[in-house]
């Protein structure tokens, strides 16, 4: 009990998967080993007494063997699900991908089946959990196009799924100039064209300034089109809650109420 | 007619959306296309929702009428040509222009382009033609495009649009011909079935030149029942219709705007849908789900919409709604066509003559499965898909789960909560390694008292009260996320 060394890594798929590969090599037994990955909720509040705290650095060379042996040993799957799950806001889930990545070294690529185990149900939820909110956002994530032309939108995401929505995007719109902010980490990403995508942290903007510049004639049409489409015979408050959770609403367009016109 | 001059575009979608909000095929689904990396534009095949009006529906697709200057007379129709009501009609330009900058700002998948019939159906398929073939070549707009076929219109055009299409649809409206004479007088059966066939089988042409197999419902080699209420739809000859469609082969050569199929070019590749509404008129349950029944067998539908009908004339041959549409009723047929399509019923399990209507307080799979209590209960560790699938409770997306992680494990009760399968109906009707859950004799009447005691999943508000929304298949409860089919689809118990 008292041995338990727990390795402190950044919330990242890359930190945890640096955390891993040395957790691993240490030699220290699994059962001696927790992952931590870095969060506002647990930074220093919740330090446990006798356990040795182990500070991980990233390492991108020992992530990059950690990724290879997944996808080689386990399955491509497997890797994908590993790093949603590492996308997730789910606290302690450096230390669930390490409990999977011992399960799927041993029994290979069928590891994705075995449901009614409790490590890999918990890892199927949560890929459930966050592809989901990712599909949420292919729909409810709103541009609204700045004088530059620019495209530019605002959303607050559970989860960390920018790099899961962003490649629809410029799928869709290899053209254009788009950022899409993530207003709950500060950190956006950005799309020109015939450029590939890229994500950047962005640590001290207002990302509220943005809206004040917005002078957009579709979005009126939008709005108009939005009330005229319900049948009023059949309006339902409680359907529209359910499929659309009012969490997303603030950041949509039709559910704005009038912007403030820009100040220029 | 009141044609107002000079309108804004602003009061024209105002008008020509609200014209259009009946139709109820908000559907992006059924096919994938990557961006081709210059124009604008991609398509999936599992469809994205982007909103939800305030009446819960989905809204994927910009739904507007290209016209409602209609010379027609439907009678449930608010824009019938006897209604004292505003007139508008968009330019193509204008269709363009609001389905680009909407969807550049992702409020749309694409556009669903429907209209009242100006001058004639020739006349407004042509103006709807230029619109779609200006969005894709000119605009280069590859996202999702929803076409309705006017009943009428010349093959020749229905054959020029398909190539500039996803989906089209002709709507069947009602039932029987009968009704439709009597609430359409404009409208034939003959019409809407010859574009429909036409559309079909140039969609079957069309996939064998390009190899492709396009996987049809599950459907096993059965052969259809014919029952005589959808006789008068399959009575109709598919060598005349090939005739007709090698005719039209023929002539688009003359056509100067035909784009004719050029390498890989797909014609129709989301499929047809239609739409009925229900309750205007007195067809059964059974006769309804019988019509839809010959429609994806013999037609290749992918989907039939029901539409609870909305007296929004007021018009005193038709039933009154002022108490409301009937939603329940129009949500029991979605959950039987669910059964169709996806579970592999037949509509003669569900309905017959004698009891020709689903029963209102259970869905049809439960009212089923307590007509065929001598089938269960099935063990959850050997029975196949397919009869997983006939257990009250489990949807596909239970089934499917069960299914792989029996592979691994033998399945017991708690293994099946742990995989988050909602037990409170299935328990009746399965056993693991030989063992209820409960010791239950299988006694009809105590069963149909649990069914009852457990709420029917009604979508919210009906009490009567219902909706579609994207809705993933995996998934026999209501919505959770599944990012790998997350269908448009419509809400289900
Ligand atoms: S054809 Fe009939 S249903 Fe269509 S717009 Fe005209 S009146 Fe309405």
């Amino acid at each position: 009990m008292n041995n338990l060394k727990i390795f402190l890594c950044d919330n990242s798929i890359d930190g945890i998967f640096t955390a891993i590969y040395q957790a691993w090599s240490s030699g220290y037994g699994h059962s001696n080993i927790k992952i931590e990955e870095q969060c506002e909720k647990n930074s220093y509040s919740n330090i446990e007494l006798f356990s040795e705290y182990i500070i991980v650095e990233t390492n991108f060379d020992q992530a990059v063997k950690v990724s290879n042996s997944i996808k080689t040993k386990i399955s491509l799957e497997a890797y994908e699900m590993t790093c949603r799950v590492a996308l997730s806001d789910y606290q302690g889930k450096g230390d669930l991908i390490y409990r999977f990545l011992i399960l799927g070294f041993h029994i290979g690529k069928n590891i994705v089946s075995h449901l009614s185990n409790e490590v890999v149900n918990r890892v199927f939820k949560l890929n459930r959990y966050v592809s989901g909110e990712a599909h949420h956002l292919l729909g409810f994530i709103r541009f609204s196009e700045q004088e530059n032309k620019i495209l530019t939108s605002i959303i607050h995401p559970k989860n960390n799924v920018l790099s899961l929505v962003t490649p629809h995007f410029a799928d869709r719109l290899p053209n254009e100039r788009f950022v899409i902010f993530d207003g709950n980490r500060n950190v956006c990403s950005l799309h020109l064209p015939e450029k590939s995508w890229i994500i950047i942290e962005i640590p001290s903007m207002n990302l509220n300034d943005y809206d004040i510049l917005i002078d957009d004639e579709y979005e009126s049409l939008w709005k108009t089109f939005f009330d005229n489409i319900a049948i009023k015979e059949r309006i339902n408050p409680k359907l529209q809650r359910n499929n659309l959770p009012i969490r997303f609403r603030k950041d949509m367009t039709e559910f704005i109420p009038e912007r403030i016109n820009s100040l220029i | 007619m009141v044609i107002q001059e000079g309108m804004s575009i602003q009061r024209k979608l105002e008008i020509l959306s609200d014209a259009a909000k009946f139709d109820v095929a908000c559907t992006s689904s059924g096919v994938d296309r990557k961006g081709n990396g210059s124009g604008i534009g991609n398509s999936l095949a599992c469809g994205i929702c982007h909103t939800f009006s305030a009446d819960g529906r989905c809204i994927s697709l910009l739904k507007i009428l290209f016209t409602n200057e209609c010379i027609f007379d439907c009678k449930y129709c608010i824009n019938r040509s006897s209604n004292d009501v505003v007139r508008a009609s968009f330019t193509p330009r204008e269709v363009c222009e609001l389905t680009m900058e909407f969807y550049r700002r992702n409020y749309i998948e694409g556009l669903f382009l429907s209209s009242g019939i100006m001058v004639s159906p020739n006349h407004t398929m042509e103006l709807i033609f230029d619109a779609l073939r200006m969005l894709r070549d000119e605009y280069h707009f590859n996202g999702y495009i929803h076409c309705k076929a006017i009943p009428g219109t010349d093959p020749v055009l229905v054959e020029a649009i398909g190539w500039y299409t996803d989906r089209m649809s002709v709507n069947l409206e009602l039932p029987t011909a009968s009704s439709l004479k009597r609430l359409a007088p404009h409208k034939s059966r003959k019409n809407i079935l010859k574009p429909m066939r036409q559309i079909q089988l140039r969609r079957e042409s069309n996939n064998e030149y390009l190899g492709i197999y396009d996987g049809r419902r599950h459907v096993s080699n059965q052969i259809t029942m014919t029952n005589d209420k959808s006789s008068e739809i399959t009575n109709d000859n598919r060598n005349s219709d090939r005739d007709l469609l090698l005719r039209v082969n023929n002539t688009t050569n003359i056509v100067p705007y035909n784009k004719a199929p050029i390498g890989k070019s797909r014609y129709v590749p989301a499929g047809q849908s239609t739409q009925m509404i229900i309750g205007a008129t007195d067809e059964s349950d059974y006769h309804i789900m019988s019509v839809s029944e010959t429609l994806y067998d013999n037609f290749d539908l992918k989907r039939v919409f029901y539409s609870a009908f909305v007296n929004v004339n007021d018009d005193s041959n038709l039933p009154s709604t002022v108490s409301g549409p009937p939603l329940l009723r129009e949500h029991r047929l979605y959950q039987a066509d669910w059964l169709l399509r996806f579970y592999g019923f037949k509509i003669a399990e569900l309905l017959n003559e004698k009891n020709p209507n689903f029963n209102v307080l259970l869905d049809p799979k439960c009212d089923w499965a307590l007509r065929h209590l001598d089938e269960f209960p099935v063990e959850v560790n050997k029975a196949d898909y397919y009869t997983l699938l006939r257990v009250p409770g489990i949807g596909v997306n239970s089934a499917r789960r069960i299914t792989t992680a029996r592979k691994s494990a033998i399945l017991d009760f708690k293994d099946l909560k742990a995989m988050g399968i909602v037990l409170k109906r299935a328990v009746y009707f399965i056993t693991c390694n030989g063992r209820m859950m409960y010791p239950i004799k299988l006694d009809e009447d105590f069963i149909t008292r649990e069914l009852l005691a457990v709420k029917d999943r009604l979508p919210f508000g009906i009490e009567k009260d219902i909706t579609y929304k994207q809705l993933s298949l995996f998934d026999d409860v209501s919505f959770q996320p599944d990012d790998r089919l997350m269908l448009q689809e419509i809400s289900h118990a």
